[in-house]
């Protein structure tokens, strides 16, 4: 028997779900009104969590192929442009500590590893403002494009921060009005099996039982069909990543035209670090701590104190607390189910994985999309391969920012560096890049969700050193890596001199748009 | 910067204007913005492309007159060697004002007719005067007021001409590369014109919409203004 895939019934609408919704139909919707038929179903009383505030650069690659105006989005998200992110205080925890994780590769970085040289001799630079501009725009506070640059293209790569809320309704309304999807809202009472054990159904409230083919699960740290119904088992990660609570607030600006940072700031404290994102109308700003190492009493007194400078009473704004329970489920993909969002896992936001996880995720599910039953356990196998590997690799990269530390003030600090809560796979690595700068080959697979640059940032703006080879560097390489940073000096100067304040950018976008072309 | 002031009897019954052409009148410039309605006239001589405005993003129509800035390579010391100038330089040193109360949107209701007082065209004791013995306008006087009031009209009508085919998907980037007779390369950038396919593939409404506001001939005009852009190039010395 071959049974096709025809019925997609999404369950939960978050950003995970109208991503997830949006990504299927703009592949397979068809002009004759053939595709998929897909169906959302949301509750109308349980809140979205929407903190998911940071992203990657990928999410201009998923709007666009949803076919999202960029003008738009950046208009009703209360959208600013993100360039990275700044790490304060976490390598040595003075006031004057920091570095960037930028988005822009180090020059060249398909054909010359810079770091050997940049390690050599730094000139007196940090690694990422020696190999790319991006830190020098990021302490400007510019903009990552003009306003004539079209919309999705850049001058220097670029993410967004993005108001979660309004972002699930702007998704909403695209995909209910412009692909196809269809939108019900009502409560998901109970879940209906098949002789099989694949899910038949979800019972609803008013409009009686919802059969599909595919489900996907995204009701958040709920997990109700592939957690709950399916019984697919959680990994805590916890013994790795320490972070188990976040106290999240709401901050407005100063005044109508202070500057938006182009970056997000994360400020590590006594037992975690604070992160600052700069929307258009808001800073969106939290805590994430360790209940084990700290109080909730100290850590709204850390928060308080960080927003002290800038608002009077930080006191007065009201915060909301967020459990967080690092790791994810043993397999994502069970039977004709699979879990995209928070209902697969979560990690502290230290590096915006939320959304880019929901984003891979549904790009996977489109892509691969099973045309019939019998093709869907295989697909599942892969996908739940693929993504196993992409959050062992997340977990990695979180953790080695806490790795290279010196911080001792806290046991948060000293405890994180313990070789008992570090994964084999990188203290593999550390031990490498004693010896090796990272490159292309440490990170080798077709589904890689951090490329080599992303760890050569973070170990060498924490001061991580890897040890001249025997063999040196040839002379040909070192004129190669001269030619690259030379190139950078010039590319900086060019782009300091052309683009205009963050603030200033989305101004115009809001009153003049961007172009498509 | 210019330093407009609204035009008046008053304050400038002595005021006339220098009308000769050449670079010390402002007529070095290598990109002119131009209306529309102007295309028919242009088109005998300058290439007519769009390109974004680097304050707002937003399209505009403009003939090139050079490949830099300061570069009119139409120019021959103070002569024009086309019959036709731009509206937008004929009518320097002259400007459109706004006579707005709050509240008010600046329109062709509280026009004003203004001078940049900046100008090297403005003096007291060469050139036309601004008005006869008597007060009334000067015959050169007259002829700016029919060039501004043709330059507001035309505007309105490019913005709505140019929103039309941004709506059609009808723009695109022209790859301009150039070979310079002395064999030096360069790129010009930022330039777009009109996607004849696109165009060609119109049909029915659309087609009919554009032709009836003439907007399909405006294309077409822009399109075949693209083949003076090897004269520009064989003017480059």
């Amino acid at each position: 028997m071959s049974s096709i895939i025809a019925r997609v019934v999404i369950v939960g609408g978050g950003t995970a779900g109208w991503i997830t919704a949006g990504t299927i139909a703009a592949q397979h919707q068809r002009e004759n009104g053939q595709g998929l038929e897909i169906t959302l179903v949301e509750s109308p009383n349980v809140p979205i969590i929407g903190v998911g505030e940071g992203t990657w650069p990928t999410m201009r690659n998923t709007l666009k192929k949803m076919g999202v105006r960029e003008t738009d989005f950046i208009r009703e998200c209360n959208v600013a442009f993100k360039q990275g992110a700044r790490f304060s205080r976490w390598h040595t925890g003075k006031p004057d500590d920091y570095y960037y994780h930028p988005l822009v590769l180090p020059q060249g970085f398909h054909t010359a590893n810079l770091a050997p040289q940049w390690l050599e001799d730094s000139a007196g630079l940090s690694f990422s403002k020696a190999v790319c501009p991006q830190e020098y725009l990021c302490e400007r506070g510019l903009a990552p494009k003009q306003i004539t640059t079209p919309e999705y293209a850049a001058l220097a790569n670029y993410a967004y921060h993005l108001n979660a809320g309004t972002f699930s309704k702007f998704l909403q309304k695209h995909c209910t009005e412009k692909l196809g999807v269809r939108h019900v809202l009502d409560d998901v009472t109970q879940v209906n099996s098949a002789a099989n054990g694949d899910i038949a159904s979800v019972s609803t409230k008013a409009h009686g039982d919802l059969a599909g083919d595919l489900f996907i699960d995204c009701t958040g740290f709920k997990s109700l069909l592939l957690g709950e119904h399916l019984g697919v088992p959680f990994r805590s990660c916890k013994d790795v990543l320490f972070v188990d609570t976040a106290l999240a607030v709401q901050v407005p600006y100063a005044s109508e035209d202070s500057p938006i940072a182009s970056h997000t700031i994360s400020t590590a404290q006594d037992a975690g670090w604070i992160w600052d994102i700069g929307l258009s109308t808001r800073r969106g700003v939290g805590h994430v701590y360790s209940s084990a190492h700290t109080t909730e009493e100290r850590a709204r007194e850390q928060l308080s104190a960080y927003l002290r400078p800038e608002v009077e009473n930080p006191d007065l704004l009201s915060t909301r607390k967020i459990p967080i329970n690092p790791g994810h489920r043993t397999r994502f993909w069970e039977k004709n189910c699979v879990a995209v969002g928070l209902s697969a896992g979560f990690l502290e936001p230290l590096e915006a994985s939320a959304l880019l996880l929901v984003e891979i995720s549904a790009a996977m599910i489109a892509e691969q999309f099973p045309v019939n039953r019998q093709a869907m356990d295989i697909i599942a196998r892969r996908f739940n391969d693929t993504f196993l590997y992409r959050w062992d690799r997340i977990i990695d990269f979180l953790k080695l920012h806490y790795l290279l530390s010196e911080r001792t003030d806290n046991a948060f600090w000293v405890d994180n560096r313990d070789p008992a809560s570090v994964p084999d796979s990188l203290q593999e690595l550390m031990t490498l890049w004693q010896y090796h700068h990272p490159w292309h080959d440490d990170f080798d697979r077709a589904v890689e969700v951090f490329p080599a640059a992303s760890y050569q940032y973070v170990l060498y703006g924490m001061g991580f050193k890897t040890e001249p080879g025997h063999l040196g560097m040839s002379g040909r390489s070192r004129e190669v890596a001269r030619q690259y940073l030379q190139r950078n000096e010039a590319q900086t100067r060019q782009l300091l001199d052309s683009l205009p304040g963050n603030r200033e950018l989305l101004n115009k976008i809001h009153k003049y748009g961007l172009q498509q072309i | 910067m210019a330093r407009p002031e609204m035009l008046s009897l008053e304050a400038h019954k002595n005021t006339r204007i220098i009308t000769a052409r050449g670079a010390a009148y402002g007529d070095n410039v290598h990109m002119v913005p131009v209306t529309a309605r102007e295309l028919p006239r242009l088109v005998v001589d300058f290439p007519v492309v769009m390109i974004k405005n680097n304050e707002t993003g937003q399209f505009e129509l403009t003939v090139l007159l050079g490949f830099e800035p300061g570069e009119n390579l139409y120019l021959e010391d103070d002569k024009w060697t086309t019959r036709y100038i731009p509206l937008h330089l004929q009518r320097q040193p002259f400007m459109v004002g706004f006579q707005t109360r709050k509240g008010d949107d600046p329109g062709a209701k509280n026009a004003v007719m203004s001078l940049d007082m900046d100008s090297n065209r403005v003096s007291t004791t060469e050139g036309e005067p601004l008005f006869l013995e008597d007060g009334k306008k000067s015959p050169l006087l007259e002829r700016m007021d029919g060039i501004l009031s043709e330059l507001m009209s035309g505007t309105e009508l490019t913005k709505v001409f140019l929103a039309k085919i941004l709506e059609l998907e009808l723009i695109e980037p022209a790859q301009m590369d150039v070979t310079f007779p002395s064999g030096k390369k360069m790129r010009y950038d930022g330039v777009y014109t009109v996607n004849a396919e696109k165009l060609a593939a119109l049909e029915g409404e659309q087609l009919q919409e554009l032709h009836k506001r003439g907007f399909l001939q405006a294309c077409h005009i822009m399109m075949a203004s693209l083949g003076q852009f090897n004269k520009l190039i064989a003017r480059k010395k």
